[in-house]
């Protein structure tokens, strides 16, 4: 029997003055499982990220995470979601290291400093610690926004064009950290311009298309995998 | 609790490092004090406590308008404020936090202004300084307050930058005026009994505004 989802949505409406962005959204991801939303820019990708996550509200319909409306979320479930959005959540003025830090305490991550430590290695950043994220490239600045979305080990992830700025390295670590993810439970939804080969056997891909998620993606079978991370898992990884 | 701490220790490790806010504050207050001295060049003395209350207040209101709610609108930079709202961080312990650095951001302005205001009008370091205190306290905790509510508001509306200054002032009226009553009693010399029930009406403004940001947080930091 399939686990219940733990990111959902119901007839999920969204419109922006008179012009409808979203239109009759349904979607389920259950725990270890992907769903990766393709759309070109505009397509209301980033929008719908929003509403799964709480963040916004819906005209009509509604989003359900880990079975509780997402606007409603209490603080232990709270703790459960993280978020890759094009806003990188992070604190310019602080260093790598303080930015984890910060997270860490809102998260109640526990042993903190070995975590924080663990994951700045992970990420390609230990030798950037005690820098601050102003002084960072994109690339630098979305591969901490990793580690901050993925610190607290939460149960569904929410990630908006996770390979976006990355190098071909980085867009391999972070298609592998997201295996990871999967491969110990947590939902991921994701989007993307384009299809790239995830997980096969745990990542459907639909195309969001004037407002609809229709079930195949126009545009999979040319996906560029020149840009995106390659079919096979830990090549170029780290 | 633990949540609260991390966000005011952020936001003092971000002042210290940035120092905009607190440096705004000093160098505004102190040019409005000067501005006010040489406009209505006091004589000295306690006939003089009035004019030194309303200097001392206009002095604070303006200066917090330009940095009181710099902890809330800095939260934008990156989406911070996003961050904070699906954080399992409780969102009133978000205003408190915000409201506790707004208040020790102000309190570095003050002590620099009370300085000042102690020079300018050749007031002494004595008691009268000493009764003026929580009647300064209490105008300040009310207007980090309302700044950090109408912060967090003018993210949600068209023009929001617009509604500090058209609104701060206008809905602060009522501590203003109780605050200056109240500093002008104790600059002149009154026992604490006169300055009671000013005093209650700042208590009240600062109850009401501080429970308003707590209870209404949540919604505020939410999106359409």
């Amino acid at each position: 029997m399939m686990d219940a989802p733990a990111i959902e949505a119901r007839g999920l409406f969204k419109s922006f003055g008179a012009a409808p962005v979203l239109r009759g959204i349904d979607l389920a991801i259950a725990p270890g499982r992907a769903l990766m939303i393709i759309g070109r820019n505009g397509a209301g990708k980033s929008t719908l990220l929003r509403l799964l996550a709480g963040l916004g509200a819906p005209n009509d319909g509604e989003v359900r995470l880990f079975g509780t409306p997402s606007r409603k979320l209490e603080a232990a479930d709270r703790r459960r979601l993280g978020m890759l959005t094009h806003q990188s959540f992070l604190y310019p003025n602080l260093t790598a290291r303080e930015n984890l830090e910060f997270y860490c305490a809102l998260y109640r991550v526990a042993d903190s400093a070995a975590a924080i430590g663990r994951w700045l290695e992970r990420v390609g950043l230990a030798r950037f610690a005690a820098e601050r994220v102003r002084a960072f490239s994109r690339g630098m600045e979305q591969r901490l926004a990793l580690a901050r979305a993925l610190i607290h080990r939460p149960d569904a992830l929410l990630m908006d064009e996770p390979f976006a700025a990355l190098d071909p390295d980085g867009a391999e670590l972070a298609a592998t950290l997201i295996r990871e993810a999967l491969a110990r439970g947590c939902a991921v939804a994701l989007t993307a311009h384009r299809a790239f080969d995830l997980d096969a056997g745990r990542c459907t891909a639909r195309e969001l298309v004037r407002g609809r998620l229709l079930d195949a993606p126009a545009n999979a079978a040319s996906a560029e995998r020149a840009e995106y991370p390659p079919a096979h898992p830990g090549v170029g990884a780290r | 609790m633990a949540g609260f701490v991390a966000v005011l220790r952020k936001d003092l490790t971000l002042e210290l490092r940035g120092g905009e806010s607190t440096l705004a504050l000093v160098a505004l207050s102190i040019l409005i004090l000067i501005v006010m001295v040489f406009a209505l060049n006091p004589a000295g003395g306690a006939a003089d406590a009035p004019i030194a209350a309303g200097a001392l207040w206009v002095a604070m209101i303006f200066a917090g308008m330009a940095g009181a709610a710099r902890t809330v609108l800095a939260e934008r930079d990156n989406g911070c404020l996003r961050a904070l709202y699906l954080s399992p961080l409780d969102r009133g312990a978000i205003f408190l936090a915000k409201l506790a650095a707004a208040s020790i951001f102000m309190v570095v302005a003050e002590a620099a202004v009370v300085l000042m205001l102690v020079l300018f009008f050749n007031l002494d370091f004595d008691l009268r300084l000493v009764r003026m205190l929580p009647a300064l306290a209490l105008g300040l905790i009310g207007f980090a307050a309302l700044a950090t509510l109408l912060a967090a508001i003018s993210g949600r509306v068209h023009a929001g930058d617009l509604l500090m200054p058209l609104l701060a002032v206008p809905m602060y009226v009522p501590a203003l005026i109780a605050g200056v009553k109240a500093s002008a009693a104790a600059l002149g010399g009154a026992q604490w009994s006169a300055m009671g029930q000013w005093l209650r009406i700042m208590i009240a403004f600062d109850v009401l505004f501080v429970a308003a940001g707590f209870i209404l947080f949540e919604h505020l930091l939410g999106e359409d």
